[in-house]
């Protein structure tokens, strides 16, 4: 790209900064402890997340993963300090999710976040979800000006950095992804540990056969409702076996396998994301994709991925499920790099909102 | 294996990104997971467009072969439906689904979101100062052509009406997937037009009669706009007013379902 190298508006620090990150917009609570040093670097000194794990065939209500929140939030954040080894004096400043999310659980860690904040007399940050995850993403994979894939369970965008703002070029129109293999995971009565996607994944492997399933991109925009209701309606067909009852069909039986459909299920959805992404980075020219959020962590969606980035002979970069899926570090990142930017949250201000989207964010730290 | 004729035209066409034309065609086709070619059928001919959906090695090899031929055919269909209406789209010259080729006019001119301020960005987004510079020249090449904004919109809306009343939904309206003829390549028996806006790349188009499609094709290239270009509200509003006044009585319906799905597309920013 010709063209000079934009200042970052982000002064270089003077002293080292430390911020602690609270997340529980969902089922995981999260507290992680970064570091921005003064030689530029960003180290994550501790990362801690509990998982609120519902029995199979059941999601998880707002009310009752408010009560895990408020149950672990104390235990994890003791275990986060400690791991880091600093005391919360030391800290600069308290970031927690301001949303989007379930509006239950996010209550409890503002909660949590506003409590500590009056004890140790220190700045709280709000943090918008979706750009800690893409913070996070920037920093642990050191992609400079990416094409981002966000997918988890409550999230599906396209977003690109564009004049201090995350854009959003596509999403679904209706559910998320990760909503949508939760849901089906529930269908099939699949684990929720550690997460139905990746018992998803894992039945997959063992899927053989490519049943036809809609395939709705829109443009930039994916529609997943109706293939969760297509994949669903399979389950009902004469030919649907359950595990047990595959077994004792002879081997040329046309049968359906709860396998056969994770696997149709996940190369049908993530076909159409690596679409939509093709042809958001086609649009805006870029050859950098960076996919974050809890589906991010899916290895045969990195594995696709990485193909089209092949062919267009770009980059694809993916984190690992500590920083893929929610977690307190991204929370912590995206938190600090406001507050050196001089943002702060008001006691009074900091509610929290079910509804805060990528783009209403002002992004003032890049250029 | 023996070469199919649609392989050995390509491989005597020029590809696009390396054409002379590439600065106004190559991203034209915000669909550009297809390769786009120059090609002649015949020495004298004049040129024709190839779109080759080549094999994505990403997709499942089954999934890829049903949907690259599906969207061949159904482009083609969709087309053929256009110029019997009377919508400004590109003839079709040749088809082949089984190698997902597909062969249509060749237009001279500029897509229209170069034409629009923002449209250019991603040529030097690093740089304001030739940012301000390609800003410019946008009113330039529009005067060029013959139009004011407001003038570009109220065909972008007649035109997207059009064919809205035949019931063709595009399926990935944006700025990109429209093209603005030069003045010098139309003669038209109109003597105050100096130009026609041609739809192109209806790789994603459908069949619908629904208001629902409709509202959601509308709504797609109201996002469009928005992410790229700045301030484009009061342009949509006048594609808008135009694609109301050529749709007739159905517009009522259809503004109502377009308000409905842009609420759904706010609920979508919910969870995390």
């Amino acid at each position: 790209m010709p063209g000079k190298i934009r200042q970052t508006p982000l002064k270089s620090a003077d002293r080292d900064y430390l911020a602690l990150g609270l997340e529980g917009s969902a089922n995981k609570f999260g507290a992680g402890i970064m570091k921005h040093s003064k030689d530029g670097s960003a180290i994550v000194l501790s990362n801690v997340r509990h998982t609120y794990v519902t029995p199979p065939g059941e999601g998880f209500q707002p009310r009752d993963t408010a009560l895990h929140h408020r149950e672990w939030a104390l235990k994890v954040i003791d275990d986060c300090l400690t791991k880091a080894g600093v005391s919360m004096h030391q800290i600069d400043c308290i970031c927690f999710t301001k949303g989007p999310g379930m509006g239950a659980p996010l209550q409890s860690v503002a909660l949590v976040a506003r409590t500590l904040s009056l004890l140790f007399n220190k700045p709280l940050v709000g943090v918008n979800h979706c750009v800690g995850h893409i913070e996070m993403g920037r920093e642990i994979t050191g992609a400079q000006n990416p094409v981002v894939l966000y997918v988890s369970g409550g999230n599906t965008q396209v977003i690109a950095y564009s004049r201090q703002c995350y854009r959003i070029f596509g999403e679904t129109l209706d559910i998320a992804v990760g909503n949508c293999l939760d849901r089906f995971a529930r269908i099939i009565n699949l684990s929720n540990d550690p997460a139905p996607g990746y018992n998803i994944e894992q039945e997959a492997k063992k899927g053989k056969r490519l049943l036809p399933l809609p395939y709705a991109t829109k443009g930039m925009d994916v529609s997943l409702s109706g293939i969760l209701s297509a994949v669903e309606a399979y389950t009902l067909d004469k030919r649907f076996r359950t595990q047990e009852a595959s077994a004792d069909s002879p081997p040329d039986e046309d049968i359906i396998t709860p396998q056969d459909l994770c696997f149709s299920l996940q190369e049908t959805v993530y076909a159409m994301l690596v679409e939509i992404t093709e042809r958001a980075m086609a649009h805006i020219g870029s050859k950098e994709v960076l996919i974050v959020g809890g589906v991010g962590s899916n290895e045969r969606l990195q594995q696709m991925m990485g193909i089209m980035a092949q062919e267009r002979r770009g980059l694809v970069f993916a984190t690992d499920e500590r920083f893929c899926i929610d977690n307190g570090i991204m929370i912590a990142q995206a938190g600090l790099l406001s507050y050196r930017m001089g943002f702060e949250t008001p006691l009074a201000k900091s509610t929290c909102t079910q509804r805060f989207r990528t783009d209403e964010v002002h992004v003032a730290w890049r250029s | 294996m023996a070469v199919s004729l649609s392989q050995s035209l390509i491989q005597t066409s020029l590809p696009i990104s390396q054409g002379a034309e590439a600065a106004s065609y190559l991203r034209s086709f915000s669909d550009s997971i297809l390769k786009v070619y120059k090609a002649q059928l015949s020495p004298e001919s004049p040129p024709i467009l190839l779109k080759y959906r080549f094999k994505k090695h990403y997709r499942h090899p089954n999934l890829d072969l049903n949907l690259t031929r599906s969207r061949i055919a159904g482009e083609a269909r969709a087309l053929l439906k256009c110029l019997r209406s009377g919508v400004n789209v590109p003839g079709i010259r040749m088809v082949d689904a089984t190698d997902g080729v597909l062969g249509i006019d060749w237009i001279d001119g500029q897509s229209v979101r170069k034409l629009l301020p923002g449209g250019t960005e991603d040529d030097g987004p690093d740089d304001p100062e030739n940012q301000n510079d390609t800003q410019a020249g946008n009113y330039n090449d529009l005067k060029e052509y013959g139009v004011s904004v407001d003038g570009l919109m109220k065909m972008v809306g007649i035109e997207i009406a059009k064919m809205h009343r035949v019931d063709v939904i595009h399926g990935d309206l944006t700025t990109s997937n429209m093209m603005l003829r030069h003045p010098k390549s139309f003669s038209s028996s109109v003597t105050t037009l100096t130009t026609e806006l041609v739809l192109i790349d209806f790789g994603l188009s459908y069949q619908s009669t629904l208001t629902e499609d409709k509202a959601v094709d509308l709504y797609v290239l109201e996002r469009a706009f928005s992410s790229t270009h700045p301030d484009s509200e009061p342009m949509f509003t006048s594609v808008l007013a135009a694609y109301a006044n050529t749709m007739g009585k159905d517009w009522p319906a259809i503004k109502n379902r377009l308000d409905d799905v842009r609420l759904r597309g706010r609920k979508r920013s919910m969870v995390g």
